[in-house]
């Protein structure tokens, strides 16, 4: 309404001033354009945040130096093989000027950095390649420098860190770049026979052969979030197939689902994770002071349990006894349906109410992470422990999620793994078991349920750790016994364990699932059953239900039986452990 | 001198620096939303840029795209009016390093001045008053009690990360202050997750009083006297005036030497403000730092007779001021009232809408400060106060009668306001006898 109405400015101000006015202008470089949000971010904002985008929390990549910075203790980190750089096996035209034009361009040699280091005091080798140096494509030199990093580590007994950021192989080099894979898959294997840790970091891009050796090799697989992680690259499959792919596509969170990598973990928490790990296999509590203490605790609580057990033998046989009188009181009918009440504490309940610092790692390394069954490793009573249990859900959408507790084929080689990792590391392993049976179901059977479960028989027959599996909830059948090969098993009062569920037990016998009632009575499967079959080992008492009031008594009560566990099973010698375990099922 | 300034803000206050700018003769620039596109500070600048949607983080917030027009346009300098950025360190940061004139304080003072506790840290170092009480939180009230009897009851107990009157308590009596002390933790402890708590002396009948400085890049620091806010309606400030009638020259002097002390202290440049706290018996505290232009600038300007707008500029192309201390006069007494579009009987919402019929007062000693014109649309996105009626007279009994005749000119239509709720405040007889302090609306209009 008032547009074009009013007279502009004379400007005597601008006639009269002939002295220089600097002219306002953008600093090149202060500003850069977020790649996934594409807004304009203040770069010192980016450098101090980790090189995450502060307004959409996109990843920039973060160069090796800068990497080093961010992850190891301040100064700690020695460089090795500094001055080692490529060569130009195939005579490749132009590659020496290339390599030098990267040397200039990034003040590198090559593609990664390899050396000591520091983090949270624990050392560690530390390897980190970056994608300015020719998208961070691996010819011989990166293979070289990332084999005499583990030939190194072996030979001074540490683990191994790499961050990896890699197109794949380098073009230039040709079939010696094929090679590195093989080499480096080589000097892995002789460190991990060694019984040392790796641990990959999956940062964007891995791609081609870097996935396809090192990178998909670590006993621990991090990822940072929406990395893109694959074999082939995403264009090069959509060309092929003909076929666009669907978006998260070869992201690190679909790896996660899809069993490659046991935990997509936040930059910023990237060093903190680390070092927990490291922690957790050098065996010593971090040195925060709330874990030590906690450990000391913990030592305090394994001598008064042991007191008080060597005193009071009697009463721990009355408690026993009374369990078993209770019994009487509750009908096994009842006791089934307690066991599959949705108050009952969870597998996630016991592992928060007994274990410090859980860190699950997640999928198979096959085809899936099964959400059915949760494992990971914590510290228990000042020491690593291995905790895999098989997860219910609360609510209808998280037992949709945990698929009801029922594991598929991928859970129990989930598991399996995570046994055998324990196994390498020799920490002893804590299951809980609680689940309505395996997943019957035609994936579960496509993927081969039934080996999965004789798989885990068997190996689980030989572990060379401890193994205790406690059944908290139910124990259904195969699916329950797939987790229960251990030294001891170990009942919560209301909870069963059977060969079938009294309802599938009724119908195949008496066609007639209705009798459940009737059939839970005639199978004998509450704890005070079993125990009298000794096909257990101990009840664990619920004066009260198990319920979340409850649990932090039973958590007590739990921890005390359990260090005693530890007390006397750690003692024993691998083959004596397996030895007990055989002969423990070699009587029934 | 500056030749091409971008003002950095909108409505009344824009145009009030465009107005500023056609003086001097300082080409100005615009910027605006989509919503802003015909409002009258897009108009009346000799040119205007869009940067951006109607909501403020899009456009009046978005630095980046505001310094990008400023290198677009030639502009040597930015003023950011108030509100928006106009205490944002990291824009004057950002203006700093893009060779942008930011008129203001630096960014260092801004920084430091917006820190509560560092602002605090500076004042007390310097010699000037703060309200006594605890430096560090206080976690047990054994703690809060030693120091409370130390300063003296009546005393307020406050949260740390309080808000809203939560975890607020006043104690008036020493056997009082274990239950009070508890219950505003336990309260602070449920509502913010927090058993932080400072303690400080409460005074109970303050009067919001605020010293305008101006100091120039030499030094040079004077003050341009004070102007008296205590009508306040939670925290916002509805009338403003100068000088405040409870303030005799002796005590005018004191505090405006404290508050140049204050301003050279902080490092001050360009027009600000110190806030104190001015309690019955005449004793005064530091409250806070303004490091602005404010609303309630004009009513300094009118008894001063001093634009306030000309000397930030003309500090921040880097000449000395123009005047000393002794050359400050205050004459006769001016009084603001803020219009805003707002619905007193709704809890003063906000009523946006189109101003379809509008009649400025007029006549010596009247000054009408707004972007508001015949068919303007005031736009829902932003701030509700459209305008700024100001009045100066020889003593305050004329100004009053004289806002009172003004405001009874005033004409809006279409949109409601609190024009009426205004008129009404003036012929309270307690404003008019200049004896009331800072609970002066919540005593006389309780059901608001």
């Amino acid at each position: 309404m008032l547009r074009d109405m009013f007279k502009k400015t004379p400007r005597w101000a601008a006639s009269s001033a002939q002295e220089l006015v600097p002219s306002p202008e953008i600093p090149t470089g202060m500003w850069r354009k977020c790649n996934k949000c594409s807004a304009p971010i203040y770069t010192d904002d980016v450098i101090n945040n980790q090189y995450i985008c502060p307004k959409c929390g996109g990843y920039f990549r973060v160069h090796a130096r800068r990497r080093v910075e961010i992850t190891a203790d301040e100064n700690s980190f020695e460089e090795w093989d500094d001055s080692l750089c490529g060569k130009n096996p195939l005579n490749f035209p132009g590659y020496e000027e290339k390599l030098s034009r990267m040397h200039a361009k990034t003040n590198l040699e090559e593609a990664v950095i390899t050396g000591k280091a520091r983090i949270d005091g624990y050392e560690t080798v530390l390897g980190i390649m970056d994608a300015r140096f020719l998208m961070g494509s691996m010819g011989q030199a990166v293979g070289e420098k990332i084999t005499r990093a583990f030939e190194r580590a072996t030979k001074e007994k540490l683990p191994v860190i790499l961050f990896c950021c890699s197109g794949g192989a380098r073009m230039q080099e040709g079939i010696v770049s094929l090679m590195q894979m093989a080499k480096t898959s080589a000097a892995i294997k002789k460190h991990s026979e060694a019984g040392l840790l790796y641990v990959t970091v999956l940062t964007d891009p891995t791609t081609g052969g870097v996935t396809a050796s090192f990178a998909m090799l670590g006993d621990v697989i991090l990822a940072e979030p929406g990395a893109l992680i694959g074999f082939a690259g995403p264009r090069v499959i959509e060309q092929t197939i003909g076929q666009k792919l669907p978006d998260g596509f070869q992201r690190a969170e679909f790896l996660q689902e899809h069993g490659f990598v046991d935990k997509v973990v936040p930059r910023k928490e990237m060093r903190s994770t680390l070092a927990a790990i490291l922690a957790l296999h050098a065996g010593t509590a971090p040195h925060k002071g709330s874990e030590t203490e906690e450990a000391k605790e913990r030592e305090a609580i394994l001598e008064l349990a042991e007191e008080e057990i060597r005193m009071q033998g009697r009463r721990e046989a009355y408690s026993d006894l009374s369990s078993a009188k209770k019994a009487k009181n509750l009908s096994p009918w009842e006791r089934v349906q307690i066991s599959r009440k949705s108050s009952r504490p969870t597998g996630l309940d016991y592992i928060e109410g007994l274990f410090v610092d859980f860190i699950e790692f997640h999928g198979d390394r096959f085809y899936k992470d099964d959400k059915a069954i949760v494992g990971g490793i914590a510290w228990f009573g000042g020491r690593p422990v291995t905790v895999i249990a098989q997860q219910k859900g609360r609510s209808t959408k998280d037992n949709i999620f945990r698929n009801f507790g029922m594991p598929s084929p991928d859970g129990y080689r989930k598991a399996l793994r995570l046994m055998k990792q324990a196994e390498k590391f020799g920490r002893p392993i804590i299951c809980f078991v609680d689940t309505p049976g395996a997943f019957c179901g035609m994936e579960a059977e496509e993927r081969g349920q039934g080996e999965a479960i004789a798989r885990n028989l068997l190996e689980m027959s030989a572990l060379k750790v401890p193994v205790l599996s406690i059944v908290i909830g139910e124990g259904g059948s195969g699916g329950a016994l797939a987790m229960a090969v251990g030294n001891e098993v170990w009942m919560l009062e209301n909870s069963i364990y059977s060969i079938l569920s009294p309802e599938g037990f009724a119908s195949i016998l008496w066609k007639d699932s209705k009798r459940a009632n009737e059939a839970a009575k005639v199978m004998r499967i509450t704890a005070a059953e079993l125990k009298e079959l000794g096909i257990i080992d101990r009840i664990i008492s619920e004066a009260e239900e198990a319920g979340k009031e409850t649990l932090p008594d039973i958590c007590d009560e739990m921890r005390k039986q359990i260090l005693k566990f530890m007390k006397r099973y750690t003692a024993m010698s691998g083959e004596e452990l397996a030895e007990q375990r055989y002969m423990r099922f070699r009587n029934m | 001198m500056i030749r091409k300034l971008l003002i950095a803000n909108r409505g009344e206050i824009a145009v009030r620096i465009i107005r500023a700018c056609r003086e001097m003769g300082i080409a100005s620039v615009a910027v605006y939303s989509e919503a802003d596109r015909d409002s009258l500070h897009t108009q009346l600048a000799d040119e205007a840029i869009c940067i951006g949607p109607a909501s403020s983080t899009d456009s009046y917030l978005n630095m980046e795209r505001i310094i990008a027009a400023t290198e677009a346009c030639h502009a040597d300098a930015i003023h950011p009016g108030f509100g928006f950025l106009s205490e944002n360190s990291r824009f004057a940061m950002l203006c700093e390093r893009c060779n942008i004139n930011f008129i203001g304080p630096s960014s260092e003072v801004i920084s430091r001045m917006g820190n509560k506790s560092q602002a605090r840290n500076t004042m007390e170092d310097a010699g000037v008053p703060v309200v006594p009480g605890s430096k560090e939180p206080i976690y047990d009230w054994e703690t809060g009690k030693a120091l409370a009897d130390e300063i003296g009851y009546p005393v307020i107990i406050k949260a740390v990360s309080g808000g809203g009157g939560k975890g607020m308590r006043e104690v008036f009596k020493p056997e009082d202050f274990e239950q009070q002390f508890l219950t505003a933790q336990t309260e602070s402890v449920r509502g913010f997750n927090d058993d932080a708590m400072y303690v400080e002396k409460f005074i109970t009948r303050p009067r919001h009083v605020e010293f305008q400085i101006l100091a120039d890049q030499f030094g040079n620091v004077i003050h341009l006297g004070e102007r008296d806010c205590s009508v306040q309606r939670k925290h916002q400030k509805m009338v403003e005036e100068s000088p405040c009638a409870a303030i005799s020259p002796e005590l005018r002097a004191k505090m405006g030497e404290t508050a140049v002390r204050a301003a050279k202290a902080a490092g001050y440049t360009s027009a600000g403000t110190i806030e104190f706290l001015l309690d019955t018996d005449n004793s005064f505290y530091f409250m806070e730092m303004n490091t602005r232009i404010q609303v309630e600038h004009p009513v300094t300007e009118m008894v001063t007779g001093i634009d306030l707008i000309q000397q930030q500029i003309r500090i921040a192309s880097g000449l000395p001021l123009d005047m000393t201390q002794e050359d400050v006069r205050l004459k006769g007494h001016a009084i603001e009232c803020r219009i805003n579009a707002e619905n007193p009987a709704k809890h003063f919402m906000p009523c946006p809408g189109t101003v379809t019929n509008v009649h400025f007062p007029g006549g010596n000693g009247v000054r009408v400060d707004s972007a508001v014109y015949n068919g303007y649309k005031i736009p829902p996105f932003y701030d509700s106060m459209i305008l700024k009626l100001i009045v100066h007279a020889e003593d305050r009994t004329s100004a009053i009668n004289k806002m009172r005749s003004a405001l009874g000119e005033l004409v809006l239509q279409g949109v409601t306001t609190n024009l009426d709720f205004q008129y009404e405040l003036l012929n309270n007889p307690a404003f008019s006898s200049g004896n009331f302090d800072t609970h002066f609306i919540e005593t006389y209009y309780p059901d608001l």
